[in-house]
């Protein structure tokens, strides 16, 4: 019985520590960054421009089936940069951008837009990817690792020119 | 308006001349059976009737306009002895002195418990746990709102305001409750989202709270099977009172730097008054307020009006009218999560000029009339109105009205020494207009009976079951039958023993079926599902009480549920029309309410209350384990800490008290990813244990002869930072100073 005031104390003693803390700044955390080109003159009409990310797949390939579910698994094995409620900016010649991600190899990373009110099967293409200039063009893997943020993973989107669909 | 003030003053001439038929008086004194001193405020009634007093500082009391006949005299006060006095005969004009000596009891028998059977009992004859908080320990913990309030009762945690009793709800994104609510005995849920709305409830004039755990469906339907909370709001005095609560309360400045996002202090501030008397036969209570929080969260202030009234004709000695009412206006600012852990007090970027507004109301009438000393039935009807609206940038951006009526007809019968019967007939209406949900009515019916047995003189076995019917929309009918059983067996006086099983079931709300919105999340496509069943679970509890002594009590539980098609948002990737006609089906990921998994919920729970150097000091401890698995995937459920400490320690000396609480809720273990991802709530995964200290002391400054209380506390002491819910960081130190006054 004596020891109950004991025990309370000691779990007072246990809550000393403040619970939870804004993250350290100089915290590294991985990922890739460079920037995305978009050839002037090519960008579409409103109507058309729903939603633009930049995507890092840990699959290829890829049809729009398989980016919804690559978005929805749980973990994700597709991730969308700004986020899902964000798109990269609209009818600009250019945007850096540093893509924070789990440490994975992504086999696919590109530009992907969505052209149709509802976020469907129908309603998404890829107009820009992170590759080599062969005909077809293929994606070069990004490997993220623990310890790395990989610079220079620069994107060139020509929306008149989408690399070949289903992606 | 002419009409109702002829009525009203009918129905006054006729309660006034009802008393004056033929009648004598009891007086008399009540002293404690040990000290022989008198006993201050304990209740005397006479059965079957409303008539009743309470003893002075002298322990004195007088029953007026008592009628002619024989009577039994019933005694009760917290820590005594309920003690009934039969054969009390008074003759016309007589004055019939009676002194009456009471004995103080083991503290578990304190209660009388009403939310369990529908009718008074003392809480050792209830087969299921039951904790209850009155209104001094809500005073005394400066609690503001009753779900600040719950967050200290053992076994129940809040996740934003969303309740659970023994890890019942998780958290259901605001939408529905797996904890029934109740106002007064009638069900208090929000007719479009089936959520509880905390801030209608008028803290100010509350009783006291009975908190029910396990399902108990069978008595008061839907929502009911986690548990039921009663709140139950009190009655005016016979002696005018003008009571008023003053409390103004500073934010400290948050743990870190980075979250101090405002220049200046943030403030609390609240104003409450209630005037309440008795004149005649009818009690009036009118109580107003207006608080306002300015918060330690940016755009997360709030204002709110509320304006309580509660009426109460005695008819006759055996008949009673209670006509209730409250509204409450609130303006707030709609943090719904934060920017990221670095900026833990800012919104999201898009959260940031959102406003909701709200106006909400209800109109209570309750008839009770006892036909004889052993028969009473009571008629209640509840209308809860909602109106609301969110705002953004002066757009508006979703607007809901519902409208909810209840009825409940419920009779008690006490056959004999053997048999009491609870039964009665449920009906409710509601509906709804919102842009989210569309447009439709609900309507349902419910009849239910329990009888209670006194097998033996110690045993005592509790059975009930409950029919419902619910229909909405054009939706096909569905039906629900919910048993209950409780066993109680009295060992001796210091110890009982329970056994109980129940059944519960929630039917989904209007707002869960019908929800639908093409863009609404994260782009993600929103959709109804007519579909949608009830969620049921099956509860079974074994627990012991028992008291050494004056000083101590310990009561051990051990509950087991099972839920069966819990209803809970589900992404999947379907095909769907885009809009309403729509002839173009597309294939996309989509959010609808589903019934998804079953689940199984089995835990512990031991609360002990020691007093202890002649009840100047008392420890409180509760402790509640919840081992909780998905069965569909063997994984824990979602939202459910697996520990929860509550300890409270008081220390009274003549006019002071301090006390303090502290509160452990281990780390959640499983979150909704899904909702971190979509929304999507930045750090949204970051959590902690949430480990908090409380501090309260009050003085009475009637020893100046002042009937005013002053009041100091220390809320989250050591600044604890936490999230209840995701994105969420909870309330940083805050310095309370609280005057409450009776006149």
């Amino acid at each position: 019985m004596k020891r109950l005031p004991i025990a309370a104390i000691t779990l007072l003693l246990l809550s000393c520590d403040h619970g939870l803390a804004p993250p350290p700044p100089s915290t590294f955390k991985p990922g890739f960054g460079g920037t995305v080109y978009f050839e002037k003159g090519t960008w579409p009409g409103p109507d058309s421009l729903v939603g633009l990310w930049i995507f890092a797949s840990q699959e290829y390939p890829l049809d729009s089936v398989k980016v919804l579910q690559g978005l929805l698994s749980s973990p994700p094995k597709i991730f969308l940069y700004p986020s899902f409620t964000e798109n990269l900016p609209f009818s600009v010649d250019s945007v850096s951008y540093s893509f924070l991600l789990p440490p994975s190899t992504y086999y696919y990373v590109g530009v992907i837009q969505q052209f149709a009110p509802e976020l469907s099967t129908r309603s998404l293409r890829v107009v820009g990817m992170y590759g080599q200039s062969d005909v077809p063009p293929l994606p070069i893997p990004v490997v993220v690792t623990e310890t790395d943020f990989v610079k220079g993973i620069n994107i060139r989107v020509n929306f008149r020119k989408p690399p070949p669909q289903p992606f | 308006m002419k009409s109702f003030l002829h009525i009203a003053l009918l129905v006054l001439w006729t309660a006034t001349a009802l008393g004056q038929t033929s009648s004598g008086t009891i007086t008399g004194t009540v002293k404690d059976t040990e000290t022989g001193q008198p006993v201050v405020g304990a209740n005397i009634t006479l059965r079957g009737s409303f008539i009743g007093a309470a003893t002075d500082a002298k322990g004195k009391f007088q029953l007026l306009r008592v009628p002619v006949g024989g009577h039994s005299v019933i005694v009760s006060m917290l820590g005594y002895e309920r003690l009934a006095i039969e054969g009390v005969i008074v003759a016309r004009d007589q004055v019939r002195r009676l002194d009456v000596m009471i004995r103080s009891v083991p503290l578990q028998t304190e209660p009388v418990i009403i939310t369990a059977s529908r009718r008074e009992q003392s809480l050792q004859e209830v087969p299921a746990s039951v904790a209850t908080l009155t209104a001094r320990m809500i005073a005394d913990r400066n609690n503001i709102t009753i779900d600040e309030a719950l967050r200290y009762v053992p076994g129940v945690n809040m996740l934003s305001d969303q309740v659970n009793i023994r890890g019942s709800t998780g958290y259901s994104r605001g939408v529905g409750s797996r904890v029934l609510v109740l106002l007064d005995g009638l069900p208090y849920t929000t007719g479009d989202t089936g959520e509880i709305n905390w801030e209608t409830i008028p803290m100010f004039e509350v009783e006291r709270l009975e908190i029910v755990k396990g399902a108990g469906s069978a008595l008061y339907g839907s929502s009911a099977l986690g548990g039921v909370i009663n709140v139950i709001t009190r009655e005016a005095p016979s002696i005018p009172e003008l009571r008023f609560r003053a409390f103004s309360g500073l934010y400290d400045k948050p743990q870190y730097p980075e979250w101090d996002w405002s220049p200046k202090p943030r403030f609390t501030s609240g104003l409450l008054a209630s005037y309440s008397g008795k004149s005649g036969s009818v009690s009036y209570l009118v109580s107003a307020g207006r608080t306002v929080d300015e918060s330690y969260r940016e755009n997360d202030a709030y204002h709110r009006w509320t304006l309580f009234t509660k009426l109460k004709v005695e008819i006759s000695n055996s008949q009673s009218l209670t006509v209730s009412g409250n509204y409450v206006y609130r303006s707030h600012g709609n943090f719904f999560w934060w920017k990221d852990l670095t900026n833990a007090t800012r919104p999201a970027d898009g959260q940031r000029d959102g406003l909701v507004t709200s106006r909400r109301g209800n109109l209570s009438l309750a008839y009770k009339e006892f036909l004889s000393d052993k028969f009473f039935y009571t008629i209640k009807g509840i209308y809860f109105g909602n109106f609301w609206r969110d705002d953004s940038l002066g757009r508006v951006n979703n607007v809901s009205a519902s409208h909810l009526f209840n009825l409940d007809v419920q009779a008690t019968y006490f056959v004999n020494d053997i048999h009491v019967l609870t039964f009665g007939v449920a009906g409710n209406f509601d509906k709804v207009n919102a842009n989210l949900f569309g447009s439709h009515p609900g309507v349902g019916a419910a009849a239910y009976a329990q009888d209670e047995i006194a097998v033996t003189g110690d045993v005592k076995l509790t059975a009930g079951l409950r029919f419902d019917w619910q229909k909405v929309s054009v939706l096909k009918a569905t039906a629900q039958v919910n048993p209950k059983l409780g066993l109680v067996y009295l060992h001796d006086k210091e110890t009982s023993l329970r056994m109980s099983f129940g059944s519960g079931f929630r039917y989904p709300a209007i707002g869960e079926i019908y929800i639908e919105s093409s863009t609404n999340v994260s782009q993600v496509a929103v959709l109804p599902n007519p579909d949608l069943k009830s969620e049921t679970s099956v509860s079974y509890e074994i627990g012991i009480n028992r008291s050494v002594g004056n000083a101590m009590s310990v009561d051990l539980a051990l509950f087991s549920s099972d839920f069966e098609n819990l209803i809970e948002p589900s992404v999947q990737i379907k095909s769907y029309h885009p809009y309403p006609g729509s002839l173009v089906e597309v294939t996309g990921p989509v959010i609808q309410f589903e019934n998804v998994t079953k689940a199984r919920i089995q835990g512990l729970e031991a609360v002990i209350r020691v007093e202890w150097w002649k009840k100047f000091f008392s420890t409180d401890v509760g402790y509640t384990y919840t081992w909780s698995r998905d069965l569909a995937d063997n994984t824990v459920l979602k939202f459910r800490p697996r520990h929860i400490v509550y300890t409270a320690g008081a220390f009274s000396w003549d006019e002071f008290r301090v006390s303090a609480d502290f509160r452990y809720l281990s780390r959640i273990e499983r979150i909704d990813e899904n909702l971190v991802r979509l929304a999507p709530i930045v750090d949204g995964e970051q959590r902690v244990a949430i480990k908090l200290v409380d501090i309260n002391t009050s003085y009475d400054l009637i020893g100046l002869g002042l009937p005013i209380r002053a009041g100091f506390s220390i809320k989250n002491l050591l600044n604890y930072s936490y999230v209840e819910l995701l994105g969420n960081l909870g309330p940083v130190r805050t310095y309370f100073l609280s005057l409450e006054g009776i006149f």
